[in-house]
C-alpha cells in the first residue's frame, strides 16, 4: 500500500454538503483518505451556486470559489437518492467504506434506508458520523439553522463586541462552520478510527453543532453558575492586558473594492481600512512598548505608571497609542513592536493574506491549482505540516466527475448497467 | 456494549502547552488519554488567568484553568534544568504524544528538540502549536489570541461598520489552533497505528485562522474584492422583549409575512419585491424590514418568538447569554452540562459538556482539573521510582 499519505487505505462515503461537513472530509482528503462525495443534480449542494466566481466565467455549478475551496482532493459522484434503485448502490459503496458522514436534517439518512442500524448490517465495523444542527434528540431536534445561527444560539455573539450595542457576533463569518464543528467532528472520527484499529469495532458519532459550539464559550457557563456573572462583550479589551486593542493606521494611496456581502455592490475607495492589533500583557512588555514608540512624555505620566493606572485610564491610553499608529502603515507598526518583543499584528484583509503576507508565502499556505472550468484558482492550504507524511491539496471534483471510476472500478458495476442507471436517472 | 471504554485510553500524553494549546490536550484527555500536564515549579502561568471561583484570584481557583484542563493529571518540573531535562526524557520514553507551545527553537536550545526526542522514542508524535509555525520570517513573532485573529484575517471581517474591527469573545484563535492541532495529532496517530512511525506536527495558528474565512480569500482571488466587516447586515437581530433574536426568512418569505399578517404587523412586507434577494439585502431595505418586524417581536420574549418561528420552519434563533444557554430546553433535555465535584472547594461545578457523542467510547470528564503538582508522587515515586530522599533534593533544587 502507498503509505505516502497518513490516512492511506481509508475510504469515506461522504453525504455531507454546504460548509461544515465538507470541511471534515477536506482535511481527511488532504492526508490521503479516499473521499467519495455523493451528490445529486436533483438536489445540488447549495455551495455550487454560491459566489464568488470569476466575473467572465461561463455559468456552471462547477466554478464556485467556495465549493472548490471546500472540496479539494475528493472524488465526486452523482447519485439520486430519491430514486428507488439508489439505495442498493449507496449500500454497496458503504459496504467497502470505513466512515459515513452526513450533516443533513435529522432523519434524512433513515428516510433513505441508510440509518446506522441498517449500515451496521452491511458493514459491522462502520463508523457513522452525523452533524445535526441541534442534535438527533430533544425538543429542538427539528430546528433549522446556519453556522451564524449556531454561533448566536450558543452564546458566542453575546460575549462579543461593544456591550452598549446589540451583540455583534462575527457578522457573516460563520465561526462554527469553518473551524469549530468540522474539526471537532474530525477529532471524533479519527479517535474512532484509532479505537477501531485497537478493537475492530466501529461506532456511531453524533456532533450536535450547537453543543460543540457551546464548548467555545469557554468560562461563560462556569462564571455564571459560580459567580452569577453573565459575561458580555468587552470590545477588544482583556482584563489582564493593556493596551490591548486595534488601532487605526495610515491609509494606502491606492484604490480597492470593499465589499460587505459577496453579492453586494462594492465600494471603490482608498485602501483606508488599515489597522494594527497590539497586545501588551506584562510590565516588561509595557516598558518595551514605550521604548519602541520613542518614549513620548505621556508614557512617563503617573496615570500610566502601573497596570491598574493604565487600566483606569485605558480610553485615554488607547487614543494616545492611536496617535502614534495613525501615520504609519500597520506593517511598520507591527515590525517596530515585534522587534521590541511586543505582540502586534496587521489586521489583514483578503488581499493582504493572498498577495502580501511573507509568512504565509514562505509556508506555501495558499495553493493555486488549475481547474478545468474555473481556471487557475487559489485554495487554502493546510493548517499544520506533518514531518513524515505531508498532505496535499488537489482540485475539487466536477459534479459526477468520478462516476466512471467509482461505479465501474471501485464498485465493479458493468458498463452497460451504468448506462442503464444513467438513462433511468439513478445516477443523476 | 463496552460503554466505558475510551477511544484514546491506551495513550500517554505529555502536555507542555500554554493557552494556545490547552484545548488540544483537553480533547485528548476527555477522550480518555492519560494527559500529564507539566507545570513549571510554582504552577502554570495560565492559572493566573481569570475569571476566578467566587472572584478570588488564586492559582487553584481559576475558572479559565478549570475549563481547559479537565481530565488531566499534573506534575511540576523545570524542564530547563539538567535534572529536569533528564526526567522529561524518561517520561518521553513511555509517552505516545507530546504537545508543546514554546517559541520555535526553544526545545532545541535546551536539548529537547524533536531530533533528540525521536532518538529516545521513534514512535513519539510531537505536536508544536505556535502563532506562525516553526519556519518562515515571522516564526519568532510574538502573538496573542487577538494578534492571531488579526494576522489570520478573521478580525478584519468582524464588527460594526462604524467601529474598529472587533475580536470575537473568548480566545477563538487559540481554540482554532488547538482543535486543528488535535485533528493533526490524530492523523499522525493513524499513521503510527499503521507503521509505528512517529513524527513532528507543526501547527500555525495563523494558518488555522486563515482557513476559517469562508469566502474572504476566494473573493479576492476571483473578483479582486476585499470582504469588509458587515455589521449585522447579513444576519440582522430583531429586538425582543428580553433581548434579541435572529430571523432568517429568505427562503420562507410567504410563511414569514403571513405570520406577521396574522397579528396585523406585516405592513407592506407581503409585496413581491421583497422576495428578490438582491433587493432585500440593500441596507435601507434591510433597515425597513427590521423595523417592521421589531414592532411584532418587541412584544414577545425571544424564546417564544423563536419556538413559534421554528414551528413555521422559519430560521429563528435566540441571541443567548450564559443563563439562556444553561436553561436551554434542548441542552437540558440532552443532559449536556456536566457536574464535576471539587472536594477542595466543597462544591460541584457545572462544565460545558461533550462536543461530540461517541456511542462506544463516550467523551467524559474523567477527573476534575488537577491541583498544581497533584500527581508528583504518582509519577515520580510510583512510576519513575524516585525515593523520598531524592524527591526532597529535587524539590530543594527547584526541579519539581
Amino acid at each position: 500500500m502507498n503509505r505516502k499519505f497518513p490516512l492511506a487505505g481509508t475510504r469515506v462515503a461522504d453525504f455531507s454538503w454546504f460548509g461544515a461537513g465538507p470541511y471534515v472530509t477536506r482535511l481527511m482528503a488532504a492526508y490521503g483518505s479516499e473521499i467519495i462525495r455523493v451528490e445529486s443534480n436533483t438536489k445540488l449542494d447549495g455551495m455550487r451556486w454560491q459566489a464568488p466566481r470569476k466575473p467572465d466565467a461561463t455559468p456552471s455549478y462547477n466554478i464556485s470559489g467556495m465549493f472548490n475551496n471546500f472540496n479539494p482532493g475528493k472524488l465526486g459522484i452523482s447519485l439520486n437518492m430519491s430514486h428507488p434503485e439508489a439505495l442498493g448502490i449507496a449500500k454497496k459503496l458503504i459496504s467497502i467504506s470505513d466512515v459515513v458522514l452526513d450533516n443533513f436534517y435529522p432523519g434524512t439518512m433513515e428516510k433513505w434506508g441508510l440509518g446506522y442500524e441498517e449500515l451496521v448490517k452491511i458493514k459491522p465495523d462502520i463508523i457513522v458520523a452525523t452533524m445535526p444542527v441541534m442534535g438527533i434528540t430533544g425538543p429542538y431536534t427539528l430546528w433549522r439553522g446556519f453556522g451564524t445561527s449556531i454561533r448566536t444560539m450558543a452564546g458566542i455573539d453575546y460575549i462579543t463586541g461593544n456591550p452598549e450595542r446589540p451583540p455583534i457576533g462575527t457578522g457573516m463569518a460563520a465561526l462554527p462552520d469553518f473551524s469549530c464543528n468540522p474539526y471537532h467532528t474530525a477529532t471524533a472520527i479519527l479517535s474512532a478510527l484509532h479505537h477501531r484499529n485497537k478493537t475492530g469495532r466501529g461506532q456511531f458519532i453524533e456532533v450536535a453543532q450547537f453543543e460543540s459550539t457551546v464548548c467555545w464559550t469557554e468560562t461563560a457557563i462556569l462564571d455564571y453558575t459560580v459567580n452569577g456573572h453573565i459575561q458580555e462583550g468587552m470590545r477588544n479589551r482583556l482584563p489582564h492586558a493593556v493596551p490591548h486593542g486595534v488601532y487605526r493606521c495610515r491609509a494606502e494611496d491606492r484604490e480597492v473594492d470593499y465589499c460587505a456581502m459577496p453579492e453586494s455592490v462594492p465600494e471603490h475607495r482608498k485602501k483606508d481600512e488599515r489597522w494594527c492589533a497590539i497586545a501588551v500583557f506584562t510590565g516588561d512588555e509595557w516598558k518595551a512598548f514605550c521604548k519602541a514608540i520613542g518614549s513620548p512624555p505621556w508614557t512617563k505620566e503617573e496615570k500610566f505608571a502601573t497596570f491598574l493606572n493604565r487600566k483606569k485610564n485605558e480610553d485615554e491610553l488607547d487614543r494616545l497609542v492611536e496617535k502614534w499608529t495613525i501615520d504609519k502603515s500597520p506593517e511598520e507598526v507591527m515590525t517596530t513592536l515585534q522587534k521590541a518583543g511586543v505582540a502586534a499584528g496587521v489586521v489583514q484583509d483578503g488581499e493582504d493574506l493572498l498577495t502580501r503576507d511573507p509568512q504565509l508565502k514562505e509556508r506555501g499556505f495558499h495553493v493555486y491549482l488549475d481547474h478545468p472550468e474555473a481556471g487557475m484558482i487559489a485554495h487554502d492550504g493546510l493548517t499544520f505540516s506533518l514531518s513524515a507524511t505531508p498532505g496535499e491539496i488537489r482540485r475539487a471534483p466536477l459534479l459526477g466527475e468520478h462516476n466512471e471510476y467509482v461505479y465501474r472500478e471501485i464498485l465493479g458495476i458493468p458498463a452497460e448497467e451504468i448506462d442503464r442507471l444513467t438513462v433511468e436517472g439513478v445516477l443523476e | 456494549m463496552m460503554a466505558t471504554s475510551k477511544a484514546l485510553g491506551d495513550l500517554r500524553v505529555l502536555d507542555l502547552a500554554g493557552p494556545i494549546g490547552l484545548y488540544c490536550t483537553k480533547q485528548l484527555a476527555d477522550l480518555g488519554a492519560d494527559v500529564i500536564k507539566i507545570e513549571p515549579p510554582g504552577g502554570d502561568p495560565s492559572r493566573a488567568i481569570g475569571p476566578f471561583y467566587h472572584s478570588e484570584p488564586h492559582p487553584e481557583k481559576s475558572l479559565y484553568w478549570f475549563h481547559f484542563n479537565t481530565s488531566k493529571r499534573s506534575i511540576t518540573l523545570d524542564i530547563e534544568s539538567p535534572d529536569g531535562r533528564e526526567i522529561l526524557k524518561r517520561l518521553v520514553q513511555k509517552a505516545d504524544i507530546m504537545v508543546e507551545t514554546f517559541r520555535p527553537g526553544h526545545l532545541d536550545s535546551v536539548g529537547l528538540g524533536y531530533s533528540e526526542l525521536k532518538k529516545i522514542n521513534p514512535g513519539l508524535i510531537l505536536t508544536s502549536i505556535t502563532p506562525f509555525g516553526q519556519t518562515g520570517p515571522y516564526k519568532d513573532f510574538k502573538a496573542s489570541d487577538l494578534v492571531g485573529l488579526a494576522m489570520g484575517g478573521f478580525l478584519f471581517i468582524c464588527g460594526w461598520e462604524d467601529e474598529p474591527p472587533v475580536r470575537v469573545g473568548g480566545s477563538q484563535a487559540y481554540n482554532m489552533a488547538s482543535i486543528n492541532a488535535c485533528s493533526g495529532t490524530l492523523v499522525a496517530l493513524y499513521h503510527r497505528d499503521m507503521t509505528g512511525e512517529g513524527q513532528h506536527v507543526d501547527v500555525s495558528m495563523q494558518q488555522c485562522v486563515a482557513h476559517a474565512l469562508q469566502w474572504v480569500t476566494q473573493m479576492y482571488d476571483l473578483q479582486h474584492r476585499i470582504m469588509s466587516r458587515s455589521g449585522r447586515l447579513g444576519v440582522p437581530l430583531q429586538e425582543c422583549e428580553d433581548g434579541w433574536a435572529n430571523m432568517i426568512a429568505l427562503f420562507d418569505w410567504d410563511v414569514f409575512t403571513s405570520w406577521l399578517d396574522s397579528v396585523g404587523e406585516a405592513a407592506d412586507l407581503a409585496d413581491e419585491k421583497y422576495k428578490d434577494m438582491d433587493y432585500q439585502i440593500r441596507p435601507e431595505v434591510r433597515q425597513h424590514i427590521t423595523e417592521v418586524t421589531d414592532t411584532f417581536t418587541k412584544a414577545h420574549d425571544k424564546r417564544w418568538i423563536c419556538e413559534e418561528g421554528q414551528k413555521r420552519h422559519i430560521i429563528a434563533i435566540p441571541c443567548n447569554n450564559a443563563k439562556d444557554v444553561l436553561e436551554n430546553p434542548q441542552l437540558v433535555e440532552r443532559s449536556y452540562f456536566v457536574d464535576v465535584e471539587h472536594p477542595e472547594l466543597r462544591d460541584t461545578l457545572k462544565y460545558t459538556g461533550a462536543p461530540y457523542r461517541l456511542s462506544e467510547t463516550p467523551w467524559m470528564i474523567g477527573r476534575r482539573p488537577p491541583l498544581t503538582g497533584e500527581h508528583n508522587t504518582d509519577i515520580y515515586a510510583n512510576e519513575l521510582g524516585f525515593t523520598e530522599k531524592e524527591l526532597a533534593v529535587l524539590k530543594e533544587r527547584g526541579v519539581i
